[in-house]
């Protein structure tokens, strides 16, 4: 495959985890990847972030200076195979954008009540979003055949308008594979399996079936998007030949079709501290409320 | 004698927890057997403690919402939710009351 570049002037998270998610593509179908008159900025920025793995990059500046030389402030394109790194990625990735934003004191002893610093109530909402989205990449898909789906993971926080953006994009087989036949899918579109998945109590896998041996209620991703809402931001799902966020829906532009879930998460730094996750739950009626023990 | 001898088990979540959240439900999995080992035993009770942490809604569906569904709402009388915050509660609550009714509808033909 050879890449034009030389009319890229910006490239966000979402479109970098596309993009090395396209890249590995390629070359795992025994393609080449070269990259040419990328600028020099980008060329720099994109190398750092490890979008070119196995990339020949023709006609760009070669790379300057370490990759990891703001270790704690920049968080690589990571790709996932493994379930069991979820927590642990979800948490790296949420500590190194944190890092990135202002906080008052960065050695704030934890709130007593709470336990919790500032840096923790910022981190929470994301970690919270990613687990949720790692999580629905890195098991549908496998559930429904694609047992080598995998997912690649970006973020950036913009200090100049305060905005957060995280990619989520894996190579499985997208909403509409899991959820045909479903009830809540009036029509056989991709654009109706995303508003579909985005329904509560709307999962592939919500009944304990005789032999099953995972199940799953339908609540993850709509509370993801209620996290990104709250937080001032939205979600932009694209899967199959659909693009969906709150404002608008559509096709992908020049019949581009996405083979998996590619999903960005966009919300505001000021506004995550308001995100309480017990107002994003959906509703539950006051009958079937049960009586439980806390202390 | 008549007298059993219960195991009464504590479950302490920030050990599992990556900074204050446990998230994944293969975290939660595992746990949810230990639960089940020890429920096993006719008048134990088991302690979550959820203190200094936040859980995902998936984490506590796996860990309490598949335990209602494999054995109906009466264990919830077994389990002991401590030191939750309210939205940790808030998740709890729906997760039970979910899946409650999702058993009841479920068992009643
Ligand atoms: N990455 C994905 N690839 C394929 N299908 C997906 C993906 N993410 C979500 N879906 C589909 O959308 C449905 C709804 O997702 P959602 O996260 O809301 O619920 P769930 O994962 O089924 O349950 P829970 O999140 O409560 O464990 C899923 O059941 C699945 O059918
Ligand atoms: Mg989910």
């Amino acid at each position: 495959m050879e890449v034009d570049a030389s009319r890229l002037v910006f490239a966000d998270p979402f479109g970098m985890a596309l993009l090395a998610a396209t890249f590995h593509k390629v070359r795992e179908q025994n393609g080449f990847v070269r990259v040419h008159h990328l600028n020099a900025k980008l060329s720099g920025y994109l190398q750092r972030m490890d979008v070119f793995e196995g990339v020949e990059l023709v006609g760009c500046a070669p790379m300057q200076g370490q990759r990891h030389d703001r270790a704690d402030a920049l968080m690589e394109v990571t790709r996932l195979e493994q379930q069991s790194d979820i927590g642990n990625a979800a948490y790296r990735l949420t500590t190194a954008l944190v890092g990135q934003m202002p906080v008052m004191n960065r050695d704030e002893q934890p709130d007593e009540m709470s336990g919790y610093t500032e840096s923790d109530r910022l981190a929470e909402p994301i970690q919270y979003a990613l687990n949720e989205l790692l999580e629905n990449a890195l098991t549908h898909a496998r559930r429904a055949g694609y047992i080598n789906a995998c997912v690649w993971l970006s973020s950036q926080y913009y200090p100049s308008n305060g905005l957060i953006r995280v990619g989520v994009v894996d190579n499985g087989c997208g909403f509409l594979a899991t959820l045909r036949g479903h009830t809540a899918l009036h029509q056989e579109t991709h654009l109706a399996a995303i508003l579909a998945a985005l329904q509560p109590r709307v999962s592939c896998n919500r009944d304990l079936g005789l032999r099953s041996d995972s199940v799953n209620q339908g609540v993850g991703l709509t509370t993801t998007r209620r996290i990104a809402e709250r937080a001032g931001g939205r979600l932009y799902i694209a899967s199959g030949d659909a693009i969906h966020s709150d404002s608008a829906s559509s096709h992908l532009a020049n019949g581009a079709y996405w083979q998996g879930v590619a999903i960005a998460l966009e919300c505001k730094r000021q506004k995550l501290p308001e995100v309480r996750f017990r107002d994003l739950l959906p509703p539950v009626e006051p009958q079937l409320a049960v009586r439980l023990r806390f202390q | 004698m008549g007298l059993v001898n219960t195991m009464n088990i504590q479950i302490l979540l920030n050990q599992h927890a990556h900074g204050h959240l446990v998230g994944s439900r293969m975290a939660a999995a595992p746990l949810r057997e230990e639960l089940e080992i020890a429920l096993a035993q006719q008048g134990a009770e088991v302690v979550l403690d959820f203190s200094g942490i936040t859980a995902t809604q998936s984490f506590v569906d796996e860990l309490v919402g598949v335990l209602v569904l494999r054995h109906g709402p009466d264990v919830l009388g077994r389990i002991i939710f401590k030191g939750c915050s309210d939205d940790v509660r808030a998740i709890i609550e729906f997760v039970a009351a979910d899946r409650c009714d999702q058993f009841i509808k479920n068992h009643a033909h």
